[in-house]
């Protein structure tokens, strides 16, 4: 079923040899998944699996063996049951936006992938709640609240793409995480079937619920832990107003000093993004925003609340901003230079395709006042490798997201990508931060959890993993490195002929 | 309220945790004597645990500040440290841990956590959960572990501080906290309305969802409960009815501008009148709200969670049970202290099956928060079973594998 030689994860594996494509038990498990989906809902010839070989971390490539698309928690069940049955290994995948290779089906198996159940199941505007399926788009739930007063807050760039139940996975963050908290603090409850497929509820539509916060618990379990089928998320108010700014400065310095200034003021706007002058360029060439091309770093400012409180708060943030020698802000004065505006930042991502065939985004985190130094770094790092690194970051939260420009053709080059990649990870662990804000472990990162924890932290992870997962069938070899004292658990490229587009 | 950790009971007070750790290690190895973490002592009542013997782990000198980076706007602390000399530290730099805690000279941020207590303003700030970034404890294995870190964003690893929110320390002793800190604000105000008909009151609340103001706490308290919480803060509330409290935060002109702005909303209620109540008043009552929970000497406390939709229904029938009840309304939590007429086990009993009625499973669950030790091991400590009981039981026994840490806390859910 699949060439598992080409791993270099050693963890005993279910013995997938016995379920090689056109084996007998291969095509047991695929007629018998078959009577529970239905044919149109399952794909396991080869060229039609190749889409499912990697999400957005594209620098490890492995394809499942048979991808499966339920309509339903019992159809899921089912399942997992199979595949527990079969002995072989299945994850689920949202809309495949996971930047750390949370979707990659390290040794193939079964991919379950959940777009198909993305109904909202119930709007609860006086109890501030929705119940929705986990294949839903996260901005088709706030599209659907339009006109209520309500809209659901964690907004990640990708948002128009990304499920809610890939969000739950990986307790994603955003541009406006930095007033309204990251996934986990909008999640009330939610239905998971267990990797054994049996079918569990966790939390509720009320504030509390008695025992141990487990849905606390399995948001951000990147997958480890079963399959959400349902999640029960708490709305937000919409704001009565907002302020949308861009402030244009010379030099990242003074933009890093003003996004420290503004907190330290005790304002917490609703959004803080940076883009450097790379990806400004970018950005421009793309969508034709009118961005000022040597403009060292660009600040988005939003505020939101009350209209009767915004103007005051505007004024601080402006007397700061030139404080920090801003050069020009740029308003936004209707609801469609705001909608521009964010265009420009939600879209950043898509414009580097115009700069490089393939780009791998970091995603680091650094205490706010500690920003300064790791944009140094990043630069520095940039010219060590002859490497091209922009950056658009959620500055508010000191989350940055250097993105390295390569091309996937040169092998060489992903080797620089690599080493780069962890050297920064390396800085801002060092200044005190994290690797990861919003993305995830994943298998990217996995070589980092043992200098970001000690053997005791892993095992007391392992130990609450292995109660939801004991056997480890469940998107397997990700988040906990398998051995400890590894140096590095990470894959290698699955299919390495496979190479970007121009 | 009665003691409860009234059996044969010796203290350690650790000065580290890695002197916390070594005997926690040795006491799994050897004397396996029953543990029970004790922070500020102030919620040893809550979920009413049974009395035993063993050993009180005193966190008290478990009191320092590891780190302050002020401008980042978090902190990490010991879990010792109370949570008034935490507001002090960080107030003088203009910033709070927005969280309501009763006692709160004497409640420790490790408690807080683990008894996951919270009080009006969760309304708009939410709960100790969502202010944790990163967490050390110690299970009952003595195996010193940390999840999170010190920056406000962070998703690596699994988030084991929520494991711990509210576990009432039965899964590990919770010995150094990372918390993200928020801006003080400038002022606030309270509004309150009095009401003569639950219709109204209700009707009222359920316009907070459409409301033009934004505020920060939103409490109700039916007529004895306000005279006992007016009594308390020594303010002038209308103690003869139905009293809803809207609070709000910020700079004086948007907090005047709010409350002038609910009064005006919520004429169509016909409260029966309303008062806008200055800051220094405002906050006494505030406090009052706050401590309520806690405040009562009558023999038993419930605290019951509904969606605020229908929270209502039960507030009526815990108000013709002779029950004060205050709740903080717009997340539907109420706390009720039973009547001094419900003196025996059985008249609570009683009571508890009445009130029962009033909720379903889908909109909500009561618990006994507090009550006298004796009657503990007799009451349905929580009133239904919890979703997801068979894994919290493999996690109790997988941190906590031979039952030395608060055992009974967590034991008495199994009664449910």
């Amino acid at each position: 079923m699949v060439d598992s030689t080409n791993q270099t994860i050693t963890q005993e594996a279910p013995p997938l040899d016995e379920l090689k494509s056109g084996s007998p038990p291969f095509t047991s498990l695929v007629q018998q998944l078959t009577q529970v989906v239905g044919q149109a809902n399952i794909l396991y010839n080869a060229d039609e699996l190749l889409v499912y070989e990697c999400d957005g971390y594209i620098v490890d490539k492995s394809a499942p063996d048979i991808v499966i698309f339920p309509t339903s928690t019992e159809q899921v069940s089912k399942i997992v049951k199979l595949c527990n049955q079969f002995n072989v290994p299945f994850l689920a995948r949202g809309a495949g936006t996971s930047l750390s290779g949370g979707c990659l089906p390290i040794g193939g198996g079964v991919m379950i992938v959940l777009t198909k159940m993305k109904q909202i199941l119930e709007i609860n505007l006086r109890d501030r709640y929705a119940i929705v399926e986990p294949g839903m788009v996260n901005l088709h739930l706030t599209n659907a609240l339009k006109g209520t007063g309500y809209h659901y807050a964690p907004d990640p760039s990708s948002q128009g793409s990304c499920t809610i139940g890939g969000n739950i996975a990986t307790n994603s963050g955003g541009p406006h995480t930095l007033k309204y908290g990251v996934t986990t603090n909008h999640v009330l409850g939610l239905e998971a079937v267990l990797p054994d497929g049996s079918i569990i509820e966790l939390g509720g539509p009320t504030a509390e619920t008695p025992g141990y916060d487990l849905h606390g618990l399995y948001v951000g379990n990147e997958g480890t832990f079963g399959i959400c089928t349902k999640a029960i998320v708490r709305i937000t108010r919409d704001p009565e107003s907002h302020r949308t700014m861009l402030a244009v400065f010379q030099t990242i310095a003074d933009a890093t000093r003003a996004i420290s200034a503004i907190i330290a003021a005790g304002i917490i706007p609703s959004a803080l993004e940076m883009m450097d002058h790379g990806i400004i360029q970018a950005v421009e060439e793309a969508f034709h925003f009118g961005f000022p091309l040597d403009a060292g770093a660009v600040l988005l400012i939003e505020v939101d609340g009350l209209e009767i409180a915004l103007d005051e708060e505007v004024r601080q943030i402006l007397e700061i901003c030139e404080s920090c020698n801003v050069r020009e802000i740029q308003r936004a004065d209707t609801p469609e230079e705001r909608q521009l505006i964010w265009k420009s930042r939600k879209q950043a991502f898509g414009a580097i395709g115009r700069l490089s065939p393939s780009y791998c985004t970091q995603d680091g985190v650094v205490p706010r006042t500690r920003l300064p130094e790791i944009l140094e770094f990043i630069e520095a790092t940039s010219k060590k490798y002859n490497m091209r690194i922009v950056n658009v970051f959620h500055a508010g939260d000191g989350n940055v997201h250097p993105i390295l420009l390569f091309d996937e053709r040169d092998q060489e080059q992903i080797q620089k990508v690599l080493e780069a990649s962890e050297e920064i990870l390396e800085k801002c662990l060092e200044l005190g931060g994290s690797v990861t804000g919003e993305h995830g472990i994943g298998v990217e990162k996995i070589n980092f959890m043992s200098r970001i924890f000690n053997e005791t932290d892993l095992d007391t992870m392992e130990t609450v993993r292995d109660i939801f997962n004991p056997r480890q069938i469940c998107s397997r070899d990700k988040v906990l490195p398998q051995h400890q004292s590894d140096e590095k658990a990470g894959v290698v490229q699955s299919h390495p002929a496979r190479r970007a587009p121009h | 309220m009665s003691p409860t950790h009234s059996g044969s009971q010796e203290e350690f007070v650790p000065a580290s945790q890695t002197e916390l750790s070594r005997f926690m290690t040795d006491n799994t190895a050897a004397a396996q004597k029953q543990i029970f973490p004790v922070g500020g002592r102030t919620s040893l009542s809550v979920c009413c645990p049974a009395s035993q013997s063993g050993t009180l782990i005193c966190t008290s000198q478990l009191n320092r500040v590891i780190d302050y980076p002020v401008r980042d706007m978090t902190i990490t602390v010991e879990a010792g440290m109370r949570l008034d000399q935490l507001n002090e530290i960080v107030s003088a730099e203009g910033q709070r841990l927005p969280i309501d805690v009763p006692q709160s000279n004497r409640a420790t941020v490790g408690g807080v956590i683990a008894t996951n207590t919270c009080g009006p303003r969760r309304f708009s700030y939410g709960t100790i959960r969502d202010y944790v970034i990163g967490i050390s404890a110690i299970d009952g294995k003595g195996n010193l572990f940390k999840s999170g870190g010190r920056v406000v964003k962070n998703v690596a690893g699994y988030d084991l501080s929520k494991m711990l929110v509210g576990s009432l320390g039965t899964l590990a002793v919770i010995s150094q906290v990372s918390l993200n800190l928020r801006p003080k604000p400038e002022t606030m105000s309270m509004v309150w309305f009095a009401f003569d008909s639950f219709q109204n009151a209700d009707r009222a609340l359920e316009a907070i969802v459409t409301s033009g103001t934004r505020p920060t706490a939103v409490e109700y308290c039916n007529s004895k409960a306000a005279r006992q919480i007016a009594a308390e803060s020594r303010s002038e509330l209308p103690s003869e009815h139905q009293v809803v409290c809207v609070c709000f935060e910020g700079p004086a002109n948007v907090v005047n501008w709010q409350a002038d702005q609910i009064r005006e909303e919520w004429k169509t209620f016909s409260p029966l009148s309303s008062q806008i109540v200055g800051a220094e008043k405002a906050t006494k009552l505030y406090n009052a709200f706050t401590e309520y929970q806690t405040s009562s000497d009558d023999p038993v406390t419930l605290k019951a969670v509904l969606l605020p939709s229908q929270m209502m229904k039960f507030v009526e029938a815990a108000s013709q049970l002779n029950i004060a009840v205050q709740a903080h309304a717009a997340d539907g939590i109420v706390f009720g202290h039973l009547p001094d007429s419900a003196s025996s086990l059985e008249d609570v009993q009683q009571i508890l099956q009445q009130l029962q009625k009033a909720i379903s499973p889908q909109t909500g669950h009561l618990t006994i928060y507090q009550c006298e030790s004796e009657w503990a091991e007799s009451l349905p400590l929580f009133c239904s079973a919890p979703s997801g009981w068979a894994l919290m039981q493999q996690l109790k026994n997988a941190l906590d594998p031979d039952q030395l840490l608060n055992a009974q806390r967590f034991s008495e859910l199994v009664e449910a």
